[in-house]
């Protein structure tokens, strides 16, 4: 046992090799999507096939010495401030610069990154190699797996990214891929049209994000104008650290992932003191660090489907089910926690945004919980699921659980994608039909997608012992003990709507469950009998269904680790992440924002509490669809309005459509008809024109066309010059 | 740098596309095939000595003018054929380089009326725009700025479509009133910059001539911002009178051909009815020639009246941005949507431009390129589109991916780059603009309005998009359209390796303008306290005339290293005769 | 000793060729006669351009009459051929009934 896992955490390569090969890992994919975007066609299927499915592969691959290096404790990046451990990085070359801004195409992967790393081309290529089947009939092929290599492009220059400008190369890189992958059949203007959805919904979290990053610079640029002794902290003499900072800003740029971690550091002095210079003077540091994290958070939920913005994500899955699988369920939408978890330190300094996070956070959840309770298509259901686990997740991020919001999104990441794909088996095998009234029974005819699929919905309903028990309870248990200072009562209320949510998440996956897999198959079924799909599709699903209970080691307490003086035990994922989150715990432990439980005690409580609860919303589903509804036919007339409200997702499109949208076309259109058509065009530019035209119409009277008339009036101005000029010179 | 060839590549470069004119009138009327390879050829030959001049400009230089030549040619109102390029005008030469062909490429099949009397018309465009940029004498400037107007109202007068007329008009109409009041704020300063004997409209001598009583003044409204002007110098005081008035007259006249809100109007008008040949350069260079000129000589001239005008200005630009995208959103016509989202997109190239910082001016020169870039190929798209359908109303369209998917490729890539999708050349642009324009003195909420048109930027493309090539096929007419030919696929595919290359490695192109926008954040900003002010790096330094006035075609004198004194022209006596000793009056 | 005409007398002398030159520009209808007439309004300003020149010992003067011959010249070539072609298409040559460009 020792000696494998000194093996394992031998570095295979050079981290230095490592590093500088980090481009690989996105070039592959990006070149796979070049030759099958260019030369797709003439190639034809199979080699389109693969190149991409073998684009991914080889990503995996790497990503896996990747990890492999970053796992020795010998390993390390290099960064303005010191080597950071269990780290990989490369710089290649600036990207651009202007003033006193500047960007680099700086990579580097640590356990975070490290572990999407596994998540995004490891899914990603068991999704490829689905797809393969589940496109096969599609003559677009060569388009679909161009614009997947592509997504799975962006979606590792998001993770690798050692800055914030290019890490949103990749959050609009992958937004890019999500509106081309949605609208892929284009010819349903539909389609078309939740592509198009998806990524201006977006757009509007990208405003955020970078109104966020443009005051981010303003931070960093007025800690450069304070005075050094104000920078002092212990250990640290002020004169060194701003002269560190500095070098630092000249090597990498102010938005560079580094710069900030050191900004965040010298904050817990800082926090109550004014910007003294720069556009943001007059506001203390404190509020400016709130106010950008709610516009990252406004980015985030655009990106993550949250509360304002999540209206897009049940209508994406107007895509490929594979796609609603990579991009909607494991990949994408965790950019947002990601995200979070990368500027962690920032996060933890102010209390108001993370309890805003938090109930952000259970406040979806709970509402995309209830609106999946009556969602028909099955692929609906799946995605208002996707938003209620987000939720959890954001939930995670606000009471300052960053590893067990992490840990779910990778429970997520395989339990979410095996029911979508999943989900797009039984309709593969069902000729498309995507209504769960009009499915049923099918757990005979496709016993590996059953299987599967029950597995999954088991993870996530959060049943002992699959992976998404520990991830979700995790958080549960955070939001439970922990305490955001001045905000503990966000924290209280976020743990009761989680919990309320938990028992929703078991009531409408187990439905799900029941009226697809269970009972009789339906009398209007497109198709009398089911098939399973072929094995290049169930391969897949086996994969993650294993994955979904195999990743419930990270969630185990099992490490026991020296911690302040006396030995803690640690989930393993906590202890993984740990080098990722140092500054952070050390700025929790600094600032006291986030009050952490002194023990660790109670698990067994509150994992027994949450797992009655599944059951008991379980069994209700049960007896619901299973007993009640089959003999009654209809639900009682008085939960008829709510079941309405539910499923028109309590009207939110409609509201976004007639306070938004509306009033902004009619705004445009008013204004061209009004401002340009009329003010500008009518009075000014052809009232000038009528103005001229009105005189010289009247002018043109004195114009005889006798050309002695005309040298007579000469003659006389000419005269009368004389005359007053004479005038002007005589007394 | 000395080569005897480096002081004549400008002249080549202005001039060539006008010596294939005089060749391509040498072709018979009816021979459209080989009038059509000549203007190729001749662009491509004016393609590569842009390309030349590209490469021999030295970024890291510090001369600010470089490949200069100067020729005497009016010594006496001190007007000289005087050309040069720093960073940002040997960009936009490259740009306007580039488009030549593609412009002709573009029109190929699209003309076939008057071929001969249209591919004069874009040669002596091309000239015309060519020698705008380059020029250093701001008479000469002028002249050609002018001399733009002609071929390009004849563009869109006699092969547009519909409604030519009125649009010529109106464009040629908004232009000149401009350009005419730029004339007489031109012929002030003339007069202000320098004593009798002494002036001359080279833009050294305008803006050294302008320098000292720029600093005072600007020092004099820093003590007192509500003085009178008692108390200054002459010079101060005529800046402190009319200072304010001269710059409106050049603010007008760069600010139509910007254009800003609210004086845009001409432009959807003219993109409509211009044919695509137009449409291309009209966005690709012309609009700016708008922008540049306020870089080069409304602000620097009179950067305290500029900072006292900045609020509105940069209220202007944000109104501009916000505004050509709620325009966009109400459109029907494609065209016309195009040509609003130039308004949306110039608001960015002047916001930055006045936000007086150097990230802001370094995106506002990039943004200038990339408009030029992603509009221009939009435009051309669309007039591959309009060529085979001749109808501009996105209700024409609907579902033509499924017909023309190469062609829908290309249209939505340069829709990204539209919409500034990082990793395309228009992000960078709209980032250092956004930027700069927080990191600078206005007020953020205004930065912040700004960055709005991010979204509505991505609606109205996206919507355009989706209605012309998603969906149902609708229209019957529809269903026969034929993908890009070869011919179309190369006029494109430089627009696209463009949008890559420019998105990816800006730096080599921020690089050239570095020195460019440095100059111009100091001259902007030249004694206002918030940088130094520092005389040396903001005079202009230009090689004096050669000492015989002959207009020969000798080689100048190798250029000096940047003689540390301004460069003034000798002084001449004004007198049209040289003064001859009297005749003794006759005595009784 | 040369005795000088005063360059009075000069001018006196261009004004009343001036004049006479206006009063048949104004009155008379033949066209001929209206261009004789130009001709001789011209030639009374070349006099006072060559009575100042010679006060003031300067050639600039001189320059500018020969300019004006030139021009007068050129402008009578034109003219001329302006009334052939007129009188060629109407018959006339009398400029009262030449009135056609008007409003």
């Amino acid at each position: 046992m020792e000696k494998l896992q000194l093996f394992f955490q031998t570095a295979p390569v050079d981290a230095q090799v490592a590093g500088n090969a980090l481009w690989l890992i996105i070039a592959l994919p990006l070149l796979g999507a070049f030759v099958s975007g260019v030369f797709g066609k003439i190639i034809g299927r199979q080699n389109t096939h693969l190149v991409a499915v073998g684009a991914v592969g080889g990503s995996f691959l790497l990503s896996l010495l990747v990890f492999w290096t970053i796992n020795d404790y010998r390993s390390m990046a290099s960064s303005p401030f010191g080597p950071v451990t269990y780290a990989v990085g490369g710089d290649f070359g600036t990207w651009f610069q202007a003033g006193t801004f500047k960007v680099t195409f700086g990579l580097m992967a640590d356990h975070l990154s490290g572990s999407m790393l596994l998540v995004i081309t490891g899914v990603g290529f068991l999704i490829h190699l689905y797809s393969t089947g589940y496109m096969s009939h599609d003559a677009g092929y060569w388009r679909f797996f161009a614009y997947l290599n592509l997504f799975v492009a962006a979606m590792l220059t998001l993770v690798l990214a050692d800055s914030l400008p290019l890490l949103f190369v990749g959050w609009e890189g992958v937004g890019m891929c999500s509106y081309l992958l949605i609208g892929f059949w284009y010819d349903d203007a539909q389609k078309a049209f939740a592509g198009r959805k998806a990524f201006i919904t977006n757009r509007v979290g990208d405003f955020g994000f970078l109104v966020a990053s443009f005051l981010l610079v303003l931070v960093v640029e007025s800690i450069t104008q304070l005075p050094v002794t104000s920078l002092n902290r212990g250990g640290a003499d002020g004169a060194t650290v701003a002269a560190r900072y500095g070098q630092a800003l000249q090597a990498k740029g102010p938005l560079a992932t580094s710069v900030l971690e050191e900004t965040a550091r010298m904050m817990p002095n800082l926090l109550t003191q004014d910007i003294a210079t720069g556009p943001l003077r007059g506001l203390s540091y404190g509020t400016a660090l709130t106010l950008i994290l709610l516009l990252f958070l406004l980015g985030a939920a655009g990106k993550s489907a949250q509360i304002p913005l999540y209206v897009w994500l049940p209508d994406a899955m107007a895509g490929p089910t594979p796609v609603s699988a990579l991009i909607h369920a494991a990949t994408m939408v965790t950019s947002g926690i990601y995200l979070f978890c990368r500027l962690s330190y920032l996060v933890v300094l102010s209390p108001t945004a993370m309890a805003v996070i938090a109930l952000i956070g259970a406040t979806t959840a709970l509402v995309a919980a209830l609106i999946a309770f009556t969602q028909t298509g099955i692929k609906k259901v799946l995605a208002y699921s996707t938003v209620s686990q987000l939720g959890f997740m954001f939930l995670g991020i606000g009471v300052g659980a960053f590893w067990a919001a992490f840990l779910h999104v990778v429970t997520h990441a395989f339990f979410k994608a095996c029911l979508f794909l999943g989900a797009g088996s039984v309709m593969h095998g069902n000729a498309d039909e995507e209504d769960i009234t009009k499915l049923g029974g099918v757990r005979k005819e496709m016993p590996v997608t059953w299987a599967t699929f029950l597995v999954a919905t088991l993870a996530i309903t959060g049943i002992v012992p699959l992976s998404g028990f520990f991830s979700k309870d995790a958080i549960l248990h955070a939001a439970h003990v922990n305490g955001i200072a001045g905000f503990e009562w966000a924290g209280h209320l976020a743990y009761w709507l989680g919990v309320v949510t938990a028992a929703g998440t078991s009531f409408y996956m187990m439905r799900l469950y029941f009226l697809t897999f269970e009972g009789e198959r339906a009398k209007d079924a497109k198709v009398p009998h089911a098939h399973e799909s072929s094995p290049v599709m169930t391969g897949p699903l086996v994969v993650l269904a294993v994955l979904s209970v195999v990743a419930l080691v990270h969630g185990l307490p099992i490490m026991h680790v020296q911690h302040g003086g006396h030995m803690v035990t640690q989930a393993l994922m906590e202890n993984f992440l740990d080098p990722v989150f140092r500054t952070t715990n050390d700025l929790i432990a600094q600032k006291n924002f986030v009050v952490l439980p002194k023990e660790h005690g109670g698990l067994l409580g509150a994992y027994v509490q949450a797992w009655l609860i599944a059951v008991a919303a379980g069994a209700l589903a049960f007896w619901v669809y299973r007993r009640y509804l089959p003999q009654v036919k209809k639900l009682p007339q008085a939960l008829e309005p709510l079941r309405k409200l539910s499923f028109n997702k309590f009207y939110v499109d409609e509201l976004y459509n007639a306070v938004l949208i509306r009033p902004l076309t009619f705004v445009a259109r008013a204004a061209h008809r009004i401002i340009d058509a009329v003010l500008i065009d009518g009075v000014m530019v052809r009232g000038t024109a009528w103005v001229t035209a009105r005189t010289g119409a009247v002018l043109r009277y004195l114009q005889t066309g006798d050309a002695q008339m005309y040298a007579a009036v000469m003659a006389v101005a000419l005269a009368g010059g004389l005359v007053w000029a004479l005038m002007k010179v005589m007394p | 740098m000395n080569s005897i060839y480096d002081s004549r590549i400008l002249n080549l470069v202005i001039f060539s596309p006008l010596l294939v004119a005089a060749l391509v009138m040498f072709l018979p009327k009816t021979e459209k095939g080989q009038i059509r390879a000549v203007t190729l050829g001749g662009m491509l030959l004016n393609l590569l000595t842009c390309l030349w001049a590209w490469s021999r400009f030295e970024p890291k230089s510090p001369v600010e003018f470089q490949l200069e030549y100067r020729l005497s040619w009016i010594d006496d109102i001190g007007l000289s054929y005087h050309v040069g390029v720093d960073g940002l005008a040997v960009a936009l030469v490259l740009l306007t380089g580039i488009l030549g062909p593609l412009v002709v490429l573009s029109s190929w099949t699209f003309v076939d009326e008057r071929v001969k009397e249209f591919h004069l018309a874009l040669l002596v465009l091309q000239t015309a725009m060519l020698g705008a940029v380059c020029a250093v004498d701001t008479l000469l400037f002028y002249v050609f700025f002018e001399a733009m107007l002609i071929p390009m109202y004849l563009l869109i007068g006699v092969w547009g479509s519909e409604e030519r007329q009125m649009a010529a008009m109106k464009f040629f109409l908004y232009t000149l009133v401009g350009s005419v009041l730029m004339l007489v704020a031109l012929l002030s300063v003339y007069f202000l910059a320098a004593p009798a004997g002494l002036r001359s409209f080279d833009y050294s001598t305008l803006y050294n001539g302008l320098m000292a009583a720029n600093r005072e003044l600007a020092q004099y409204v820093k003590a007192n911002p509500a003085g009178d002007g008692a108390g200054l110098s002459p010079a101060a005081l005529a800046l402190f009178r009319f200072g304010p008035y001269l710059f409106l007259a050049f603010a007008l006249a760069f600010a139509i051909k910007v254009p800003m809100f609210p004086l845009h109007t001409w432009l959807p008008d003219a993109h409509v009815q211009a044919p695509v040949a137009g449409s291309m350069v009209l966005a690709g260079v012309m609009l700016k020639m708008g922008t540049y000129g306020f870089w080069r000589f409304a602000i620097p001239l009179f950067p305290v009246a500029a900072r006292q005008f900045q609020l509105l200005l940069a209220a202007l630009a944000v109104v501009g941005i916000v505004y050509g995208a709620f325009m966009c959103l109400a459109q029907r016509d494609i065209k016309k949507l195009i040509a609003y989202s130039s308004v949306s997109h110039l608001g960015y190239c002047m916001l930055g431009m006045v936000a007086l910082t150097a990230e802001g001016a370094t995106g506002s020169a990039y943004q200038m390129l990339n408009h030029g870039v992603s509009t221009g190929a939009l435009f051309l798209l669309f007039g591959f589109l309009y060529e085979r359908r001749h109808a501009r109303l996105m209700s024409d369209y609907g579902g033509i991916a499924r017909v023309m998917p190469v062609f829908t490729a290309f249209f939505v890539i340069v829709t990204f780059s539209s919409v500034a999708v990082p990793g395309t050349n228009g992000f960078v642009g709209e980032f250092l603009v956004l930027l700069g324009t927080f990191k600078s003195n206005l007020p953020t909420w205004l930065a912040v309005v700004a960055t709005t048109a991010v979204i509505l930027g991505a609606a109205y493309m996206l919507w355009m998009v989706q209605k012309v090539f998603f969906g149902q096929l609708t229209h019957q007419e529809n269903l026969g359209l034929k993908d890009l030919g070869r011919r179309e696929v190369l006029a494109a595919a430089p627009f696209l390796l463009l949008i890559v290359v420019m998105g990816l490695r800006p730096q080599p192109f921020l690089d050239v303008l570095n020195q460019s926008t440095q100059r111009y954040v100091a001259r902007a900003q030249y004694a206002s306290g918030e940088t130094v002010a520092d005389d040396a790096k903001v005079r202009v330094y230009v090689r004096s005339l050669p000492k015989e006035a002959v207009a020969d075609a000798r080689p100048a004198a190798p250029a000096p290293a940047p003689v540390p004194q301004p460069a003034a022209l000798p002084a001449r006596p004004m007198r049209l005769i040289p003064a001859q000793p009297q005749l003794q009056p006759a005595t009784p | 000793m040369l005795q000088t005409v005063p360059t009075a007398n000069y001018l006196i002398l261009a004004a009343v060729l001036f004049s006479i030159g206006m009063v048949g520009v104004l009155l008379r209808r033949n066209a001929l006669v209206v261009f004789m007439c130009i001709e001789l309004m011209l030639n009374a300003a070349n006099l006072t351009f060559l009575a100042f020149a010679r006060e003031r010992g300067d050639v600039v003067g001189h320059l500018s009459a020969f300019f004006i011959i030139a021009v007068a010249a050129a402008e009578a070539a034109v003219g001329l051929a302006i009334v052939i072609s007129v009188f060629r298409s109407r018959g006339t040559v009398n400029i009262e009934e030449i009135q056609s460009m008007k409003h």
